[in-house]
Formats: C-alpha cells, structure tokens, sequence
C-alpha cells in the first residue's frame, strides 16, 4: 500500500508492487500447476506416473474408452448428473419464486432450513442419508443416488435464483402492469427473461456438484452404480495406474466447460444490465 | 385467511421444502436418533431384557435371567444375528466379547445352575458392575455413544469417568480437527489477501486472466485436485525428480502421507475459497477512502491499517470461516495424501459406519461435528456483518 | 365546462393504521389537463399517484377514471400511462421492443405496431436508436423512450414520477420543454409528480401543493404564485421573505403589522385575522424596491448584510425587522453599483405585495 495508489497509473511499479505483482503470481500458478500436470501424466507411454514421462501415448485414454468400468461410470455420472440438475433447478427455481413472492412469518426460518444443506459438513449428510437409504431400500440405487445429490445442490440453485429475484428492479413489474400486462404475461415476458442467468448459472453448479461428488457416492454406491469420482477413488486406492490421469483430464476439461458457459452467459447478462441511475429520494 | 399471493408462494415453496425434509431433515433427525438408540438387546435379547427390567438391580439377577441370557445368545447365533449385541457390550467394555462367547460355548456343558456353572467359569459373571452394565443396555435410550465420543463413560457406579488411555481417542481427533483446520485457514486467509488485493487493483483484462486462474481450480473436482497433488507428492513424483536434478537433496523426501502434504494439499483445494469472497469485498471499496486518508496526512502502512484493513475484515472473515466449515468436515483429502496420525473426524465417522460398523458412535460424532458446526455458523451470522447464506437477505 | 375524467374522492391512505400517508384527499382533474403534483418528500404526493396508477391500494375512498370506479381494478387493467424516476425501460429488450410491449398486450397486429413504434420514435426524437438497447443509451435518451413507452398505446392518461430527477440541469430544461409541447400535440391528460416548485411552475395548468398527506392548495401557477393560500405554500413556492408579527391594526382588505422590534409594516389581509392575532408577513424579495425611495408606504433603511450575484440579478442579505435573513433583488439599475457589505440602503415596498396571513409552526 503504498503513495501509487494515489499517483497517477502511469508511474514506474514500486518495490512494493512488484513484490506483491510475483506473490501473487506465484500463488496463482499454484493454484492452476496441478491441476495442469495432470494433462502429460495421462499421455505417458509408461506405467507409471512419473515426470517427466518415458513418452507419449494415447494408450490410457484408450484404455478409458475401452474399459468397462470406466465407461459405466461415466455414464451413470452423468445420468445422475442430469437428473439431479433437472430436479434440483425446478425445485430450486420455483422455491426461490415462492420465497420472493411470500409475505409470511417465518419465511427466514424456511429459509434457514432450505440452505441446511449447504452449511452441514459433507459426511454427515452422506451417513445420514446411507442409514435412511437403507432402511428403505433405496441403499445401491441410483435413484438413491439422484435423491442425495438433489439435496445437495438444491440450496445453490435456490440462494443463486433468490439473489438475483432480490436485485430486481420492482418498477420494472409495475411498467410491465401499467403497460397492460397480466401478473402472468409480466412474469413470462419480463421476469422470467431476467432471471434465466442466474437459473443457468444454479443448473451448471448443481450439475458440476453431482458430478463432482464423491463423499455421498461413497456410501451408497455398490459397483454398478459406480459414479466417475468414485471408481476414480476406488482406482487410486487400489492400483494406481495412469488410466486415472485420463480420467481426471476429462472431467477438468468437463469442468473448465462448464466453467466457460457460466461465464458466457453472466458476460452476455452483464451487458444488459442498466447503468444504475440516480436516485432522488 | 392466506392471500392468494401467499397461498401461490407456499404452493411454490411446498415440492422443494418436502424434498428436503424428507431426504435431509429426517434423514438427520433419524441419525441422532441412533446416537443415543440401545436397539440390539431389546431385539435380540427381548426375554432377557424383561426379566433385567425387573430385577432391581441389587446383588446378581436370578437364574432365570442367566439362564434367558445364554438361551437367547444361542438361538441369536444360530440365526447369525449375535454380532451387533456383542458388538454392543463389547464397545462398553472391552473383552466382554469373549466373555459371552467363552460362556455360551460351555454353557453346553452344564449340569446343574447355569448361573453357578458361568461364575466359577469365570468369576466376572458374579460382578454386579457387569449386569448392572447389560441392565443398562436393555434400552431404549443410552449415553454410551455421546459418552465415549468426548471420551467418557459410565464407570461402575454410575458416574461418569474419563475412559481408558488406549479407548480416549475422540477428543484427541477433535482437537486434531480443529488444528489442522486452523492452520490451514490462517494460510488461506493470509495468501488470499495479497491475491485478492491485487486482483482488485489490475486493470480488467489482468484481472480477468487472474480471476479464471482462481475460477478453474474452484470448479474442478475436489477429487481431481487432491488426485493431483497425490501424483505430485510422490517419491517418484515430480517434485522430488525437480529438487533431486537439482542437487538440493541427495535423495527423494517423503512428502505423502505427511501432514504436510494434507496442510498443502487443503490450503490449495480451499484458497479460491478464501479469495473470492475477499475479492468481492475489496472491489467495493472505493479508492476515495484511502485518497481521503492520504489528504489527511496518514501515510501508507497507517492507512493500510487503519482504514483499509478494516474495511477488508467483513471479506476475510467471511472467507476465513467458509475455509473453516469446510476444512472441519473434510474427508477425502486427508485420507489421500495424509498419514494415519493426520485422519480426521470425518474419516472415523466413515470408518465406523463402512468398516467396523458402529453405526452408534458414528452418528454421534456426526452429531457432535454437526453441532459444532452449527455453533460456527451462528457466530457468522451474529458477528460477521453482511454474513448471510449466499448473501441473500429474506 | 367542466369535463373531469379523474376524481379522487376522500382518498386516506395508511400503511399501518396508525400513520395517515394521505388525508381525505379531492382532487379533481380536467380532461386534457396537465396537473402537477408538488410538495416536499414524504408529502404524499407520489403515493397519491401510486394510488392511481393502481400499484397502491387506497385504505378508503375513491377513484374514479372517466367515471369508472377504480378501486379494485388491478393495475393492468388501467389502460393507464406511467414515467418512472429510474425509467424501469427492459433491460433485455431493444428499445422497439419496449415501445412494441404494450401494443402487443393490446393484440395489435405487426404493420400496425411498427407504424406507431416508428411514429413514436419520431415523436421523441429517437428515430434511428430503436434496435438500441437502453444499456446503450444515455440517461436523456433512457428518459425519453420511457416517455415514449408510456404514450405509444394511446393513453388517456399518463402519470409521471419525478421523471427528470436524474437529469442534469440544461438537459432537464430543455425536457420539460419537450414534455409540454407533446403534451400539447397529443392533448393527453398528465398528472406529474415534481418536488420541484420551478418545474412545476413551468410545466402545469394547475398544481396541487402537497404538505403533510394534505392538499394545501390547488391553483394555477400564477395564483399559487402571486396569492399563496398559507405560509407553507408561500415559502415553497418561489423565495419568501417570511416576518413574524402581530396584527397591530386593521380595515377590510389591509393592516397593520407590528414585529418584535417594533417595525410596523402595511400588508394585504390574506387570512380574516382579528386585532391582536399572530401573523405571517409573507412578501417575494423580487417585490422590494431598492434604491431611493418612492410613494410607497413601506420604506425602511437596513444594512446590507451580504451580495451574492447572480449575473442577471444580485440578492441582498439586509437586516430589517429585527432579522439579519430579509433578502430582496435588485438587478443593479442607476448607480446602486457601490453598495457594500455594511452599507445602509433605502428599501420599499407597495402594501398589495406584503401579504398577511395566520401564524402557523414553520416545518
């Protein structure tokens, strides 16, 4: 913190500067290096996983795609993925409607409640819901499966779509009535616009948060209901061989994906947005 | 009378309050209820229980009771439902397992009283500590488990005492837990300053850049990340290949399986954590204050302290106590890359719910690691202004 | 001939039974008129034009738009034009979007709808801007789509909320100009909310003085000008020399006030006060002669207190009355160039232009 704050831009960095410039530097190439060294690691041509490799070669992401296991897992990943995003952002979405819509006492309480999930540590949630899984049968299913993941990212897609209900612009409803639209027609026509970012952005978290997920998967999944994360830990485990190298570079490059789309559309939501005018009391 | 509004609103908000209580309340309630559930007697020893029931508890129970006892086990066995009740008595006191069987496996052999015959076997059957224990497991509630998850238990008359050296486990984990937790935040919170504050100064493109650099890590997988530095931390890894080709160490170090590795691989799963949250907070802080600051004749270091670090506070305490409610519960990275004296309590909690199955006292760590927790989240809420779930007002 | 097309009728609002917000509001206005509403905030004024746009419910009373009660009819259903402070244009529609939105809840088909958008363009001068989106436009241009939007559907009223608060001065100027004159090319009925007493003097046909969720009074601007009904309107409106004192002496039509210091002065009788009572001299600075003096029976010396300039006028601050705040203007005619602070100077003025009105607590 020094005199350049005040200063105009233009001057020589002090020492100061730069020394905070390569801190920080260095900690955010920390952040990004491991994750980057999963990428030569899983086009060794050897058997182990070593830096820097023997060679290169495609033969684990063969392997990945020829492999039972691993295919299986991959796809229930993402059919419980899917599912959980369908369920999870409708409940979510309309939830949150509710929440801005309602005048009632304890609607903090019922917020308090909703966003439990979120603050209660991951394997509490796991064993509680692996005891009542099994108590009814739904223990190494994946509609079991569908359901804990459900639970657990419904809170984002519920908090995420209530913020940005909360930043709406209330004159813009009542123009939309003034201009003889119906509360359904506003809702459709001016609402409904308004949030699908944020909507978007709770569906990319709850499914990047059920693809993720390994804790829950851990308990409940027997085998066959094998998700990506969890035969991934399972291999780790057991025999470490590069084929899960593969694994983890499809499922960053999944996530850097997603990660593009969110912000893609909260670029695109961005540039709609009005300058914040004046306001006179 | 609701108004239509209100009545919509609840319409909207019922599917999503039913799912949760459904798949999470009650799954939770049901949970802390099989902390303090004694089930396992009652089910599988239910003559037995009644007749404890009756008995007064002075001197030793009557023959019958011995005789119930031994016949119950039995036929348990043959059905290979005794484990959980001497799993049950055995988590009471050690050794109480082989008591029984070495019991049940002579009782064949009497002739006269069973209860004769089981005391000059052994002469722990006539200890009036051992049958006020089994009286007190007849259900339907115990302390047992939240006893021994603070390290403590019913001693032989009642009272509660501290547990044997080698059973006092938990409360070592806990605070192990919580050590490790807060170094891990401490770093988090004083790395993610620098990085915040630079990221809120840069012009936007360099910001930008740096924000995805923090952004990719957060919505990559906790999995992979930890996998990765799993990989790194090797023997053969490629660290130690870097240090060993440059002559800084003679051999390979050993960093997996260290606390090191779990402190390294934490703080680098949960520093996005810690600098998002201060970033937002720093952004919003407008330069004026530190320019007024400067006109009034504080010079750098003291407005820095004085004006700008407490305006940061709110972000570093609202990132510093995310790192910690996460870190508290994590599981998988320590049990990855750290070694057995670097577990967690989430690690026990799973240990004793897959591996060797006490759903009791796994339910009642979850509840105490809940309920600290909660405790934690409380303080945010009162004390953190701006401290709201997601920052959503109600 | 009177034509009224909205009458409010002892119209009370409360927001929690215990504070009024509007009391027992009449107000009627013409067809075509063009009313404003004017008073400070918190005056009840925008919630009195809430109340009719229907985004508030009055607690009792009545509205009536064209004799068509209005009281529980939903906000939509109004056919009823509004300018918002903020504009409230949609953020994710272009500007022909905006202007198409109420037209498309009218059911009026595309060849129709084009013609007026482009009509309306035009009208406000935006003509080529309609694929803009209001993110892209400055707050003038916001300001007159927001207009536009209002007008398109060919309403029989539009109500304004301080639309050009967040203008800058020559910009809002030049606004309200444009405003009158599409009031005056449309003949629309507009009911305007304004804390602005110049703008409202500009602008209206009448204006309604709002203080305290009561109507003070409702006038032409001249009349609330010239002859304020009470001291609250006399000081909101324009500047007000305001003299506290008693009534020393009366006739029919003038008296004589005595201040504290013992300064008589001659006034016009705006209240029935009796002999004795307590009074308000209310007299406009620009009404005080400065300079030699004249036939005038007010005529005193006071001592310049202060100039400020003002380039096409000067304001003096003199003491007079036991007051040092007694302001009067002057634009620097015959050799009054010299004066100075300290400087005592002759000042006068006609009984007709002091008037006298009931004592009541200044806000």
């Amino acid at each position: 913190m020094t005199a350049s704050t005040i200063l105009p831009a233009r001057q020589r960095p002090t020492t100061g500067r730069l020394i905070l410039y390569s801190v920080t530097s260095v900690l955010l190439v920390f952040l990004v290096a491991p994750i980057l060294v999963v990428f030569p690691l899983s086009l060794s041509s050897g058997e182990l996983l070593v830096l820097p490799t023997p060679g290169y070669s495609w033969r684990w992401y063969a392997d990945f795609f020829s492999s039972q296991r691993w295919l299986l897992a991959t796809y229930n990943s993402f059919v419980v993925g899917i599912l959980t995003t369908l369920i999870a952002t409708s409940l979510g979405t309309l939830g949150a409607i509710g929440l801005y819509l309602g005048r009632f006492r304890g609607k903090a309480f019922v917020l308090a409640l909703l966003s439990l999930p979120m603050v209660t540590p991951v394997i509490v949630t796991a064993i509680a819901l692996y005891f009542s899984l099994s108590a009814v049968g739904l223990g190494s299913t994946l509609t079991g499966l569908v359901l804990a993941h459900t639970v657990l990212s419904v809170p984002y897609v519920l908090l995420t779509v209530l913020a940005s209900l909360q930043s709406f612009d209330p004159n813009l409803l009542r123009a939309s009535a003034s201009l003889g639209a119906n509360p359904i027609q506003s809702f459709y026509r001016v609402v409904l616009p308004l949030i699908t970012p944020s909507v978007a952005t709770g569906a990319l978290f709850a499914f990047a948060t059920s693809f993720d997920e390994l804790i829950v998967a851990l308990f409940i999944a027997s085998p066959d209901q094998f998700t990506l994360p969890r035969q991934m830990y399972a291999g780790i485990r057991e025999f470490l061989s590069p084929t899960i190298a593969s694994a983890a570079v499809l499922v960053i490059l999944l996530s850097v994906l997603l990660l593009m789309i969110n912000e893609t559309i909260r670029n695109r939501a961005a540039r709609h947005t009005l300058p914040p005018t004046h306001r006179t009391p | 009378m609701m108004s239509r509004r209100n009545l919509l609103a609840v319409a909207l908000i019922a599917p999503l309050l039913l799912l949760v209580l459904v798949s999470f309340i009650v799954p939770l309630g049901a949970t802390l209820y099989r902390a303090v559930d004694d089930a396992e007697i009652p089910t599988i020893l239910p003559q037995t229980t009644a007749l404890l029931k009756q008995w007064d508890g002075k001197g030793l129970p009557s023959e019958q009771t011995y005789q119930s006892l031994i016949a119950e086990l039995r036929e348990a066995q043959e059905q290979q439902k005794a484990g959980p009740v001497l799993n049950r008595l055995n988590f009471e006191e050690t050794g109480l397992r082989s008591m029984l069987l070495q019991g049940l496996r002579a009782s064949s052999r009497f002739t006269g009283s069973t209860k004769e015959g089981l005391i000059a076997l052994n002469p722990r059957w006539a200890d009036p500590h051992f049958w006020g224990l089994v009286k007190r497991s007849t259900g339907p509630w115990t302390h047992l488990y939240f006893l021994r998850s603070v390290d403590l238990k019913l001693g032989p008359d009642g009272a509660v005492v501290p547990t044997a050296e080698e059973e006092a486990v938990f409360v070592k984990l806990f605070v192990r837990t919580f050590e490790i937790s807060l170094v891990v935040t401490l770093i988090c919170a004083v790395l993610a300053y620098p990085v915040a504050y630079t990221l809120s100064i840069l012009p936007q493109v360099w910001t930008n850049i740096g924000i995805m650099l923090v952004l990719i890590p957060f919505w990559t997988s906790i999995l992979v990340r930890t996998t990765a530095w799993f990989i790194i931390l090797q023997r053969e890894g490629p660290i130690n290949a870097l240090l060993v080709s440059l002559h800084l160490v003679d051999q390979p170090v050993t960093m997996i399986f260290t606390r090191f590795a779990v402190y390294l691989a934490m703080v680098h799963v949960l520093l996005p954590f810690a600098i998002l949250p201060l970033y937002s907070v720093m952004k919003g802080i407008k330069p004026d204050y530190m320019r007024a600051a400067a006109s009034l004749g504080a010079p750098g270091w003291r407005r820095f302290l004085r004006i700008y670090l407490p305006l940061t506070m709110p972000g570093v305490a609202a990132g510093a106590l995310m790192v910690f409610m996460l870190s508290v519960g994590f599981y998988i990275t320590p049990a990855l890359v750290g070694g057995s004296g670097d577990q967690m309590i989430s690690y026990f909690i799973a240990f004793f719910t897959n591996t060797s199955v006490n759903w009791g006292i796994a339910a009642a760590l979850a509840a105490l690691l809940m309920g600290m927790t909660g405790i934690l989240v409380a303080i945010a809420w009162l004390l953190v202004p701006g401290f709201r779930a997601g920052g959503v007002r109600v | 001939m009177s034509d009224p097309i909205v009458v409010f009728d002892q119209i009370t609002k409360s927001y929690d039974g215990i504070n009024t917000v509007v009391h027992g509001l009449d107000l009627t206005i013409e067809r075509g008129e063009f009313v404003t509403l004017l008073g400070p905030s918190g005056s009840g004024k925008t919630t009195s034009l809430m109340m009719l746009a229907g985004f508030e419910e009055p607690t009792s009373g009545t509205i009536t738009l064209d004799g068509r009660l209005l009281n529980h009819v939903p906000a939509h259903q109004r056919g009823i034009g509004v300018v918002f402070q903020n504009y409230a244009l949609f953020p994710h529609m272009s500007v022909a979007g905006n202007l198409s939105f109420p037209l498309e809840m009218q059911g009026i088909g595309r060849a129709e709808r084009d013609q007026r958008i482009t009509a309306a363009l035009d009208m406000v001068k935006l003509g080529p801007l309609g694929e803009r989106r209001p993110s892209e436009l400055s707050g003038g241009q916001q300001q007159r789509v927001a207009l536009a939007r209002a007008l398109v559907f060919q309403p029989k009223l539009v109500l304004m909320d301080e639309p050009l608060g967040a203008l800058d001065k020559q910009l809002r100027e030049h606004m309200q100009i444009e405003i009158k004159h599409i009031h005056e090319q449309l003949g629309v009925t507009v009911v305007y909310v304004t804390h602005d007493q110049s703008e409202a003097l500009t602008m209206s046909d009448r204006v309604a003085v709002f203080n305290q969720g009561r109507i003070q009074q409702l006038a032409s601007p001249a009349t609330l000008y010239e002859e304020p009904a009470n001291a609250f309107v006399a000081s909101f409106i324009g500047e007000n020399n305001r003299l506290v004192g008693t009534v020393a002496s009366r006739d029919a039509t003038y008296c004589r006030m005595m201040l504290e210091d013992g300064t008589q002065i001659e006034a016009r009788l705006a209240d029935d006060l009796a002999v004795g009572a307590k009074a308000v001299l209310s007299l406009r600075p620009e009404r005080v002669m400065v300079g030699a003096s004249g036939p005038e029976t007010n005529q005193f010396e006071a001592r310049i207190e202060e100039l400020i300039y003002f380039g096409d006028h000067t304001k003096l601050r003199l003491s007079l009355g036991g007051s040092s705040g007694f302001m009067a203007r002057t634009s620097f005619k015959d050799g009054l160039r010299d004066l100075q602070r300290g400087s005592l100077v002759m000042v006068s003025w006609s009984r007709d232009c002091g008037r006298a009105m009931a004592f009541s607590e200044q806000e």
